[in-house]
């Protein structure tokens, strides 16, 4: 009885360790066909800059729909991770590490403001996660605060104020004046600009900065008229940046002074209409750039939304096409190998002909200038491309935000 | 040297910002009058009449109906709430009323994304206002000009409803005496509830007007509930001259601040309300002082 029952006991055990060492062959197998990758996508969906969290989630939420229809990224589904920060950036890093500690994602994408990004990035060696930048526009994230866990897919702040200056050099304007929202993108948009005008040897006769939630423009506008300047440059966004622009063209402001800008998203000319007529920006992503990729993606994008892909679900799309492209070199989405492969990744999508530089992890892309303008078939001014600067122009030199010529 | 022709568009340019402030001081003084609460949500209802004035126009392509319809359907919205709500709540002490309009504010800024979506709309200028006229030289808009008529009509009509009708005087003997007015068989809940329509239907006013200058957005009430509050302490709670007083002192202190230091901008506005609240607590205008 006793001998019998150790038997048992015995082949039990065994059983068991032959159950737990076929177990340990079988699941490995199983977890690298049915595991899916996780993206992690921090959004500020509310607060003051909600519409561009909204644009980012588009952005996210259709590749990761498009992507796995082809059958995901290395053979594995994507699982996309969305959670709103409010545009807070503590919020931010809370919401990022949950999504480390809970759901083991190591890929983030999509962290709205510059000051939540500048938040995260300290904390991505500790997380061993990699952050690719879909918007963020602060020089810094390349510069000062660069970290290697992060790549910016995007056209950054001084990039889109090079781009302007670098078309204001062949430009008939003579005189500038400048206006931008008093906080940190603002000011230092108005100063990349005002180097960029002073090494031009034109004539900067002086800014004045809104706080930001301003409502009445008339005292701003009577001061850049009395400037004398024939152009003004304007680093706005939001609800400041259409009440400036309505306000602007009662006064028939544009009759006299051309409006510059940094940047533009299509937001803008929607709920100013007219108002936004013959305005000159940079645009990091414009839907009518002219490429058979980018055709075959706002033709999706249409597909789905029934809309125009804005600047910021644009310049989303490209930072997930990043990713793909960089784990499909590295084989595998594993933070060492993917840093590695990010590092030197190169790719044609919907910008042309795009390179992550390896020294500080910005993307070199073609600067494209815009004027807004009326155009058959749209109910608001659509952006029309004037002109496009190679990236190497644009691009500032590694880890610098300013230019030297 | 400041020139005569900036001096007169500085001075347009404030005034017309002075209509806007107004209607929303105005609206936010009269409910504190007769009610004593301080309504959190008036920004918001500022941001539904804006938000409705958008649909009725861009529906009938007609902003002058917009600008009918929309303060009455905020004025109704804004009956319903002291109906259904404020009412329970007369007998509890004034944090209870500043839990619950603040809380409506935050209910109805969401409704708004959820319902109008979470992007700026236009509204555009109507034709009549929408050129410029030169003054002094200096170009300015006629749909400013149209604001400051606006703003002086408006406040006529209020000072006018306020001394000949009868309603108009329940509202003055309810804020002065409101057991007085229940003892002699009037209904004053009934009066409460006209006022907090009509302070709400002002604020929608408000917002149509203020839509063509701001466009309709989610981040209108939060902005403008502050300036205001600002007002109404500057005027003196509950005044209706003070509230209009407050509103052309901030519109002039701001542009012309603006003008001269713009690297103080934002603190302009609060120093005058310091000042105010240092010389005389009550407001300007207010009854305590």
């Amino acid at each position: 009885m006793n001998g019998n029952s150790m038997l048992t006991r015995r082949r039990a055990i065994a059983l068991g360790a032959m159950g737990t060492a076929l177990a340990a062959t079988w699941r490995p197998r199983l977890a690298v066909a049915a595991e899916p990758i996780k993206i992690g996508a921090p959004l500020a969906l509310t607060g003051p800059l909600g519409s561009v969290g909204q644009q980012l989630k588009r952005g996210c939420e259709l590749w990761v729909k498009v992507q796995n229809a082809k059958g995901g990224l290395l053979g594995r589904p994507i699982k996309l991770l969305v959670e709103d920060t409010g545009g807070n950036p503590a919020d931010a890093v809370r919401k990022a590490q949950e999504m480390v500690e809970r759901d083991g994602c190591n890929i983030f994408t999509g962290i709205t403001l510059s000051s939540e990004a500048l938040a995260v990035v300290p904390k991505l060696d500790e997380w061993n996660a990699i952050f690719i930048s879909s918007d963020n526009g602060d020089g810094r994230l390349t510069a000062a605060s660069f970290v290697p866990n992060f790549f910016r897919a995007n056209v950054s702040a001084p990039m889109g104020a090079r781009a302007v200056a670098l078309y204001l050099r062949t430009a008939p304007y003579k005189k500038f004046y400048a206006i931008g929202m008093d906080y940190a993108w603002g000011r230092n948009s108005v100063a990349v600009f005002k180097s960029e005008m002073e090494n031009a040897k034109k004539d900067f006769v002086g800014s004045v900065f809104s706080p930001i939630g301003t409502k009445d423009f008339s005292t701003y506008i009577t001061k850049i008229r009395q400037s004398g300047a024939d152009a003004c440059y304007v680093t706005m966004a939001g609800d400041d940046y259409n009440a400036f622009l309505s306000q602007a063209a009662h006064y028939e402001l544009p009759k006299k002074v051309q409006l510059l800008s940094e940047v533009v998203d299509l937001t803008v000319p929607k709920a100013v209409g007219d108002a936004a007529i013959g305005l000159i920006s940079s645009m990091r992503y414009c839907f009518r750039t002219d490429n058979p990729k980018n055709k075959a993606f706002v033709a999706t994008w249409k597909k789905e939304y029934n809309a125009e892909p804005d600047n910021n679900e644009g310049e989303q799309w490209q930072a997930l096409q990043v990713l793909a492209a960089g784990a499909e070199k590295a084989k595998s989405t594993e933070t060492k190998a993917l840093r590695a492969a990010l590092a030197t990744v190169q790719l044609d999508d919907i910008n042309g002909h795009v390179a992550i530089r390896e020294c500080d992890h910005q993307i070199v892309q073609d600067g494209t200038v815009v004027r807004l303008v009326k155009a058959e078939g749209f109910s608001y001014p659509v952006p029309q491309i004037i002109a496009t600067f190679p990236g190497e122009k644009t691009v500032p030199a590694c880890k610098q935000m300013t230019y030297s010529d | 040297m400041p020139s005569l022709s900036f001096l007169v568009t500085e001075i347009a340019n404030a005034l017309s910002q002075a209509a806007l402030l107004f209607f929303l001081g105005v609206g936010l003084t009269l409910i504190f009058g007769i009610m004593r609460i301080v309504n959190f949500a008036h920004g918001a209802f500022y941001m539904l009449g804006a938000f409705i004035g958008y649909s009725v126009a861009s529906l009938t392509g007609n902003f002058w109906l917009a600008l009918a319809v929309a303060p009455i359907g905020v004025g109704i919205a804004g009956a319903l709430f002291e109906l259904g709500i404020l009412r329970r709540l007369y007998r509890r002490d004034e944090s209870a009323f500043l839990m619950v309009t603040f809380g409506l504010a935050l209910a109805m800024t969401d409704l708004i994304r959820i319902g109008w979506g979470p992007e700026a709309l236009q509204v555009k200028t109507p034709a009549a206002f929408s050129g410029i006229v030169m003054l002094m030289g200096e170009p300015f808009p006629t749909y400013r000009l149209f604001l400051i008529g606006a703003g002086v009509l408006v406040a006529l009509a209020i000072w006018q409803f306020l001394e000949r009708t009868r309603l108009g005087l329940l509202i003055r003997a309810t804020s002065q005496n409101a057991e007085m007015v229940y003892a002699l068989g009037i209904d004053v809940n009934l009066v409460r509830s006209a006022v907090f329509g009509i302070g709400c239907g002002l604020a929608g006013i408000g917002g149509v007007l203020a839509a063509p200058l701001l466009t309709a957005s989610i981040g209108m009430a939060a902005d403008m509930i502050i300036d205001a509050f600002v007002i109404v302490i500057i005027g003196g709670m509950g005044s209706f001259a003070g509230s209009l007083l407050g509103a052309l002192l901030v519109a002039f202190v701001q542009v012309f601040g603006e003008y001269y230091l713009p690297n103080l901008a934002l603190a302009f506005m609060y120093l005058l309300m310091l000042l105010v609240l240092v010389v005389r607590p009550g407001g300007l205008l207010g009854k305590e002082a």
